[in-house]
């Protein structure tokens, strides 16, 4: 009877997602246990002990790869503040080894990172709203999976980009300077790719739990309750404000008769496009 | 005494139980029902998914002992396990006596 209840708890195991080293574990303590109580019926039914392994630990498991996803975007963003703070500014497109993929790598350069910043923020955000929770809803699960990935991809897109950017330039640029971009942004792809193995872990569980995933207004209620707009409910609304928000940043750092203008459209237009593209997908709208 | 009701203490049962002496998953689920009267009377597989989660988050460690040649799996609080336990019973103290004042 214990052997046929393992056999039925370990088929239960595998269609959540739990393998390898996990499920063995779990079936040797189940075994143990049953040798001891000799009644498979208050052990419970194989499926609802499955799903509640499942539940319990992709919850803790994706919180765990949100929060990783933001400590592993970090050596980046350090990386990224090292090497444009520097002097020595870029030559005219013109002068790359090949102009189009140098401006593929440029545009990517600048918007990359940005994506990453902004999935990474909604990604910590999301993790502090389930972090009292025990089995959060497969939805919101998936929704913090989606944030963490966005989030480590554009990271290693940016750093990517940053060092086609250098090579395309190379000739141009001091050979220090060469050797310290390729040396810092491989460092820092290094904590990307390990937060984006522990998400690949994390995400072959199959949760069971139903309800909402939430979407950023969930997230940043204690925000979005105390503004005097209405943004709730009206996700463009919200695009359009944080996209003026961001444009008018761009005026002011770039200089309202220099590059400031044509950086405010380009932001603007990025952030509108950013959030029709992956506002789904990272539960913005 | 229904599963829901005690869904959102059984972390802080768990760790209480675990905290006088490392114990098994058997041995924690019998000392549970004994403690309880009977009323935390659970299926007994759905403690474990429990283990495992506060394991992940650090508040228990385990290890796999041989007791009569037999393996098990025991688990032992550890220094965060011991911390989060004193908080959580001041706040579960605080939590009783301001309800018994209220309903009494």
């Amino acid at each position: 009877m214990i052997k046929r209840y393992l056999a039925e708890l370990s088929a239960e195991l595998g269609s959540v997602g739990i393998r390898g080293a996990q499920r063995r574990r779990i079936l040797a303590e189940a075994e143990d246990h049953l040798r001891e109580s000799g009644d498979p019926g208050r052990f419970g039914d194989p499926a609802l002990v499955a799903a509640r392994f499942a539940d319990e630990l992709a919850t803790s498991g994706a919180r765990r790869v949100a929060w990783g996803s933001v400590v592993a975007l970090a050596p980046a963003g350090i990386a990224y503040a090292i090497l444009f703070s520097l002097p020595a500014p870029w030559p005219d497109i013109t002068a790359a080894r090949h102009v189009p993929v140098a401006l593929v790598a440029a545009a990517t350069m600048v918007l990359a990172p940005q994506i990453s910043f902004a999935a990474g923020l909604l990604a910590a955000a999301g993790a502090w709203r389930l972090r009292s929770q025990v089995a959060a809803p497969a939805r919101a699960i998936t929704l913090l999976r989606h944030r963490a990935g966005v989030a480590l991809a554009a990271g290693a897109t940016s750093l990517l980009a940053v060092m086609v950017t250098t090579y395309e330039f190379s000739a141009w640029i001091s050979n220090w300077r060469v050797a310290l971009t390729f040396s810092l942004a491989s460092a820092s792809l290094v904590p990307i790719a390990v937060g984006a193995l522990a998400l690949r872990n994390t995400a072959a569980l199959r949760p069971q739990t139903a309800g909402e995933a939430g979407d950023v207004f969930d997230d940043l209620a204690p925000v979005f309750d105390r503004l005097p707009l209405e943004l709730r409910g009206r996700p463009w609304r919200f695009c359009l404000l944080f996209a003026a928000v961001v444009a008018a940043l761009a005026l002011l750092g770039g200089g309202v008769l220099n590059e400031g203008p044509r950086n405010a459209v380009a932001e603007f237009s990025a952030v509108c496009a950013g959030f029709a593209a992956l506002g789904r997908y990272l539960g913005l709208r | 005494m229904r599963a829901e009701t005690l869904k959102g203490h059984l972390d802080f049962l768990l760790l209480a139980i675990i905290a006088d002496e490392p114990a098994h998953g058997y041995r924690i689920i019998e000392e549970l029902k004994r403690r309880s009267g009977g009323a935390f009377d659970l299926p007994e597989g759905t403690v474990y998914p429990a283990l495992h989660r506060l394991e992940e988050s650090g508040l228990l460690a385990s290890s796999w002992a041989s007791r009569s040649g037999r393996r098990r799996r025991v688990y032992e609080l550890t220094a965060r396990g011991r911390r989060a336990l004193a908080g959580a019973r001041r706040d579960w103290r605080g939590f009783a006596k301001a309800v018994e004042a209220v309903v009494a």
